[in-house]
């Protein structure tokens, strides 16, 4: 046929929306909409309407290459594959196998995260696996799991359009998540009210009921403050908080010193605006929050979290339609990479690696010894690369050497390993610094499932052949595995992964490919009859009782000095994704959005002389980067802005990487700065 | 269109192809379908199921020789009074019908009258206001069956900077002012919309005042748009300009 239509989800941000593949000749050509699914409501953002753009790009990596010398050069599949084998063999019997680390990925599939995960478990015998959630959410995972028992996103998208409030903190929504951006503002037509709490003016803050701007790093202060407003005004729930909660009356204590007065002081959030949030949110019948990067991305990011996770309790808003707390995540699969257990210390289906009895149930599901001990984070696997703990990396799909924090650092690391192995469908900043890269195939070269933010697994469909010898990742880590030695790899399909999935994780118990080829189930689904959960902890929260946490506001790891005085956050704007390899590659995105810059208030600007359109040097205690200036009002004073997709001007040379000491994830949204005329 | 993975697809058939499970009640706009198939099949007849706003739109096509009409068969389909409903349709039948039956046209359309009796300053805050929700998606464009310009105009930074969203004023003045004698009414741009800005309403605006100043109707398979004929007719005769 001259024209298809393939249905396939959408390969950048987690909301997750279906549309069709307009494939010609093998040749994937245009993007359509498609009118009945759910998540999209036939609309999508402009990366959407463009994610063909870049898969036929000249590129693409499309033969295996395996470094000579200086040189990366053509090889075989099985020279590149061997070669894998035997340094990872190699390193594995001199250093143990802990000395090896795999990245999953989040732009990969479930099917695909789970066998990356299997492959470091049982061919490798290492818990030593990761991948970006690391540097997103994973203060998301840790923190809503400690109050309500499960990380994710507790409602669904097209809620938000029903919501009677919405709390938008640390989410840039309208640009980084445009369809639940959309939905917000629907809600807003039908007289929803919306609070946007942000450093930064976005442009949902813009049209929004009530903005708020905080200085970064100030959190805990505010929605403390909230709560004391929302107690000592009795808005709070009295009957969800004595029958579902523990803890209340701890938190009650902590939350007395954070008056609106105070909170004023440590966030510059006027008295009478954080009264008026307080009464809105807490006044509302159905009021969801949904909160993202700027949240998780500090060193306190767990906490944060669940200082969040009790706004939501004491209010009683959890556990019923339209309320909620709701995490968005960034990468089309980032959700279902952690689902699949491709983490350190979770099996598939957040199941303990530490807990004795759920070890010999992977045993005997897998055929093999497990390690008892919980693997390491990927924030922390670069510090051992550093001290020679950990000698080999198999990367699948991740670029650390732009979206990781203070990259010198990993630079530094990466050179320090004995081997390094990439398998990704570009020639990355970190490909190139590689032993082996392996080709690998795109969404829309390839089969499988993504999850989306709001749970719902969504189906990939390949809809042309990878380019040149180029193969799925699912492919290429059973062949690793197998070529390892080992069993239990012989998978034909990725459906035939999925249906493994289903029987080690009850979370996908009742989730096949047939099954979600036709209907959008969300988990938890762990039975066949079973509809799948669009509202989690109704009645009562997956770990009984929700708990309250006590959690104290302290300041960031690095606040700004006369040598840095601006405090310098980062994050991402609406054309490009990430690292860029994809959307960066893609001209129209392109066009939108050429070149890095960084956003600098009006006044600051003015007083620094600087002109709008200016090349500017940032400077941090780690690196500096040349940038044009954008001056804005959109930012506040002492405040500046950088988007972290270009490798030419990469933010993330500048940022720190101190850990939040639950999850390990970095603080990217503050570190000192200085900025002068480059 | 044909139900597939429990969706509605957009689907082109050969001879001797499956049908599978045909429908007709989900508005994809066809003639968008087409112009986008169209330029991949270098040879024979394509038949396409047309609405009203279908048929105008390949009409407009055709007209710029972007579809070669005799290479164009339309199956007539006649819009649903729920369909004609949700579409504040003006114009729901198609010349010819072969499936279903015409409905009679929704004659008030609630936003443009709500828009028309506001005070000019008000009418402004109002689109402003709209206009702010813009995110930028060019869905309105992607998606109009009558917008093809190779290069878009939306796209040049004379018009519209690339500094992120909403785009300003210009981005949507600009897009009316092009599409002044070419829409049809179909209200893709509207339905596309992922912030529902009522676009359709403010075409239906735009096209009353191009019927009111030329007595123009994008669709008319016969009539050329007046803005390309308005410097044919007689020569100037001395005193018909300022003299010098
Ligand atoms: S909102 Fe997210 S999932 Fe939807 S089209 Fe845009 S990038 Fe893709
Ligand atoms: S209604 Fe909108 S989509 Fe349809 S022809 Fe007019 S401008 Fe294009
Ligand atoms: S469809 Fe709506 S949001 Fe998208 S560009 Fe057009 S007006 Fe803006």
């Amino acid at each position: 046929m001259p024209a298809d239509f393939v249905l396939t989800t959408c390969p950048y941000c987690g909301t997750g929306c279906n549309f069709f593949l307009q494939v010609v000749d093998g040749r994937v050509v245009g993007v359509v909409p498609c009118k009945t699914d759910e998540t999209s409501g036939g609309s999508l953002c402009i990366k959407g309407y463009n994610a063909h753009a870049f898969v036929g790009h000249p590129d693409r990596l499309t033969e295996p290459m395996v470094r000579r010398g200086e040189q990366l050069a053509k090889a075989s599949w099985d020279e590149a594959l061997d070669r894998i084998v035997a340094e990872v063999k190699r390193i594995s019997s001199e250093h143990g196998p802990d000395s090896v680390m795999v990245l999953a990925s989040a732009k990969c599939t479930n099917e695909e995260n789970y066998l990356f995960q299997k492959l470091a478990r049982v061919a490798i015998g290492t818990n030593n696996v990761d991948h970006c959630a690391r540097l997103c959410h994973a203060s998301t995972v840790s923190g809503l799991l400690q109050s309500f028992g499960s990380g994710a996103m507790t409602n669904t998208i097209p809620e938000f359009e029903n919501a009677d409030c919405v709390l938008v903190t640390g989410s840039n929504t309208l640009e980084a998540h445009p369809l639940i951006g959309a939905r917000i503002l629907k809600a807003k037509e039908k007289c929803a009210k919306v609070i946007v709490v942000d450093p930064r003016e976005t442009p949902l803050s813009r049209i929004a009921t009530l903005s708020l701007c905080q200085t970064p790093g100030t959190d805990v202060a505010w929605v403390n403050g909230m709560i004391n407003v929302i107690v000592s005004e009795e808005l709070h729930d009295e009957e969800f908080v004595n029958g579902r909660t523990s803890g209340f009356d701890k938190l009650k204590e902590v939350v007395k010193k954070y008056t609106p007065d105070v909170v004023e002081e440590t966030t510059g959030i006027p008295a009478d605006d954080l009264v008026r949030a307080a009464r809105m949110y807490a006044e509302a019948d159905g009021a969801m929050i949904a909160y993202a990067m700027g949240i998780t991305q500090h060193s306190n990011g767990t906490n944060l979290v669940r200082t969040l996770a009790n706004l939501a309790m004491v209010t009683g808003n959890v556990g019923r339609e339209c309320t909620g707390v709701n995490p968005l995540r960034g990468q089309c699969n980032v959700q279902g990479a952690c689902d699949a257990g491709a983490l350190p210390n979770l099996y598939p289906g957040y199941q303990s690696v530490e807990d004795a009895d759920i070890k010999s149930k992977f045993e005997k599901a897998w055929g093999g010894e497990l390690s008892g001990a919980k693997g390491m984070t990927l924030t922390c696997a670069f510090n051992k690369a550093l001290t020679g703990e950990v000698k080999a990396m198999i990367v699948f799909g991740e670029n650390p050497m732009l979206s990781d924090p203070d990259i010198g650092h990993v630079e530094a690391a990466i050179q320090k390993l004995d081997f390094l192995a990439v398998v990704d469908i570009f020639p990355t900043e970190t490909a190139k610094l590689a032993d082996v890269v392996l080709p690998a195939a795109c969404y829309a070269e390839k089969d499988g499932t993504f999850t989306a933010t709001d749970r719902a697994i969504r189906v990939v469909r390949r809809a042309v052949d990878p380019p040149g010898e180029a193969r799925a990742d699912w492919q290429i880590a059973c062949e690793l595995a197998r070529r390892l030695g080992c069993q239990g790899f012989d998978f034909k399909s990725p459906a035939e992964v999925l249906a493994e999935i289903g029987a080690v994780a009850p979370l996908y118990g009742g989730i096949d490919r047939d099954r979600v080829d036709s209907e959008v189930v969300r988990w938890p689904c762990p039975s066949k009859n079973h509809a799948g959960t669009r509202v989690l902890h109704e009645g009562s929260f997956k770990m009984g009782r929700g708990a309250f946490a006590v959690v104290d506001h302290t300041p960031p790891a690095e606040e700004p000095s006369d040598d840095f005085p601006f405090v310098l956050t980062t994050g991402r704007n609406l054309f490009h994704f990430h690292t860029g390899t994809m959307t960066r590659r893609s001209a129209k995105l392109q066009r939108e959005s050429p070149e890095p810059y960084v956003e600098i208030n009006a006044e600051d600007a003015e007083r620094l002389g600087i002109a709008d359109g200016a090349s500017v040097r940032v400077t941090s205690r780690r690196g500096a980067i040349t940038v044009v200036a954008r001056v804005t009002r959109w930012i506040d004073k002492g405040t500046i802005f950088i988007p972290f997709h270009y490798a030419e001007g990469a933010a993330n040379r500048l940022t720190n990487n101190a850990l939040d000491p639950i999850a390990q994830i970095p603080e990217f949204k503050v570190c000192a700065a200085s900025l002068e005329h480059a | 269109m044909r139900t597939e993975h429990g969706n509605v697809a957009p689907v082109l058939l050969a001879k001797g192809d499956g049908p599978g499970e045909l429908r007709a009640d989900v508005p994809y706009q066809m003639a968008m379908i087409l112009s986008r198939v169209y330029p991949h099949v270098p040879e024979g007849r394509i038949a396409v199921v047309a609405r009203r706003c279908d048929e105008k739109a390949i009409a407009e096509l055709s007209k710029r020789d972007i579809v070669d009409r005799d290479r164009i068969a339309l199956i007539g389909l006649a819009c649903t009074k729920e369909q004609v409903a949700e579409c504040r349709c003006r114009d729901p039948c198609p010349e010819t019908v072969d499936l279903g039956e015409c409905s009679d046209p929704v004659v008030e359309d609630p936003v443009v009258e709500k828009v028309r009796s506001m005070p000019p300053e008000a009418r402004l805050a109002f689109w402003t206001d709209q206009f702010r929700k813009c995110n930028k998606c060019y869905g309105c464009t992607v998606n109009c069956p009558v917008c093809f310009c190779d290069d878009c105009l939306l796209e040049d930074k004379t018009f519209t900077v690339e500094k992120g969203i909403p785009p300003g004023m210009a981005f949507h003045v600009i897009r009316s002012m092009h599409l002044a004698d070419k829409c049809v009414e179909c209200g893709e741009c509207e339905r596309s919309c992922p912030v529902d800005i009522p676009l359709l309403a403010l075409r239906k605006m735009a096209n009353d005042d191009m019927k009111e100043l030329f007595g123009y109707t994008a669709g008319d398979a016969d009539r050329k748009s007046p803005l390309l004929t308005t410097l044919e007719g007689d020569p100037i005769k001395e005193g018909d300009v300022d003299a010098c």
